[in-house]
């Protein structure tokens, strides 16, 4: 790096070419977790389906219970084309995050970057929806997609500099690193994708059934399971279980506030010394 | 199989999609160079984590992982405060925000 800036009044035009593309590995890379996922994930969606009927015991009360348990409107199923469309938006959702994800760091203009994180957060809220996670649903487009957002477009249009250099160049232990990594994780996800299979199936058989939700709330029809994720639950469990740290959490938010003010206030003095100190 | 996957979506999906924007974010903050991009991509990390969170409270029907989701907002958005203002406090010196070049605390 420092090399290449001490030759470049030698070498000319040429030094300054050296600005490289997002490399197409990792584009590769990613659809191959997306394709894998599409290939391979069958096994995970059916396997709690899948392997309590399999069993040798599967006729035993425990068993049934499990597998009439675990459908509990969490998973859509595609039996009805209406469900149908529901998963079918699912995907919709995780295209519109993936791909503004990955919108944000191939970008070279930091603007597109920024929209393409506010299509990020929006499928992600869109997939809380989902998840019945109302309440945070909103939240989540208030705060991200409109406080948080708007701060890093501020930002950028403060720090108005064109980006000419959106890779980090020549770093060839943090390129290995890095492709290692995703190497790694890739391999991982695949594995995971592909044996999601347990181990020993009469154990898994014989665990405890996940929580119904109505468990939690009430019976299925009632206000209290159909406000599950919604502004009463999350309010009720934020002002008994979770008040600490919803105190803690307001004091943290002033000492920010008061920290971000103090570091980005302009210093009369520390202008004019540090504009030339540094390189 | 297809199909499988296509129209029975579980909560695995909801897992793979979290940890496909964690690896995206993570690449993010590896390959670029310039700070903003970087936190965006830290803000990327931390929404992959509040996925996963919150499909674990959907899938123990348990709502306290929604209030860490919400405690985790909360956070990233203190954190965006103070980490912007330290990059324009940054610029402000020195006219960039490249994370390469702003080797003053290295050795």
């Amino acid at each position: 790096m420092s090399a290449a800036l001490v030759m470049s009044p030698i070498q000319g035009p040429r030094a300054t070419v050296v600005r490289r593309p997002m490399p197409r590995v990792v584009h590769w890379m990613l659809l191959t977790i997306v394709a894998l996922m599409t290939a391979f994930g069958g096994n995970t969606a059916t396997v709690a389906a899948q392997t309590a009927p399999s069993q040798p015991i599967g006729s035993t009360p425990v068993v049934s219970s499990r597998v009439q348990n675990y459908p509990q409107g969490d998973r859509v199923q595609g039996k009805t084309p209406d469900s149908k469309g529901l998963a079918l938006l699912f995907w919709l959702f995780a295209a519109l995050s993936v791909g503004g994800a990955l919108f944000v760091i191939t970008r070279r203009n930091l603007i597109a970057a920024v929209m393409g994180m506010v299509g990020t957060f929006l499928g992600v809220a869109c997939v809380y929806m989902m998840l019945y996670a109302h309440f945070l649903s909103v939240v989540q487009m208030l705060v991200y997609a409109g406080a948080i957002m708007v701060l890093f477009v501020f930002v950028i249009m403060i720090l108005n500099k064109p980006e000419d250099e959106p890779v980090a160049k020549g770093n060839r232990v943090g390129k290995a690193a890095g492709g290692l990594a995703i190497a790694y994780l890739t391999l991982r996800l695949a594995s995971l994708l592909i044996s999601v299979e347990p181990a020993n199936k009469e154990l898994a058989a014989a665990a405890p059934a996940p929580v119904k939700i109505s468990d939690v709330t009430g019976p299925k029809g009632t206000a209290e399971y159909a406000d599950w994720g919604g502004t009463k639950a999350v309010g009720m469990e934020l002002f008994t279980e979770g008040l600490f740290p919803f105190e803690a959490i307001s004091i943290l938010l002033l000492i920010a506030v008061v920290g971000a003010v103090a570091i980005a206030r302009p210093l009369k003095d520390d202008e004019a010394s540090a504009t030339g100190a540094e390189v | 199989m297809i199909g499988n996957v296509l129209f029975n979506i579980g909560y695995s999906h909801f897992l793979v999609l979290a940890a496909v924007l964690f690896a995206i974010g993570v690449v993010g903050v590896m390959a670029r160079k310039n700070a903003l991009i970087i936190m965006m991509s830290v803000e990327l990390m931390l929404n992959a984590a509040n996925m996963t969170v919150v499909t674990f409270s959907r899938m123990w029907g348990d709502m306290s992982g929604h209030v860490f989701a919400l405690i985790v907002i909360a956070i990233a958005a203190a954190e965006v405060a103070v980490g912007l203002a330290i990059l324009v406090a940054v610029f402000r010196g020195r006219r960039h925000v490249d994370v390469d070049r702003l080797t003053t605390l290295r050795n």
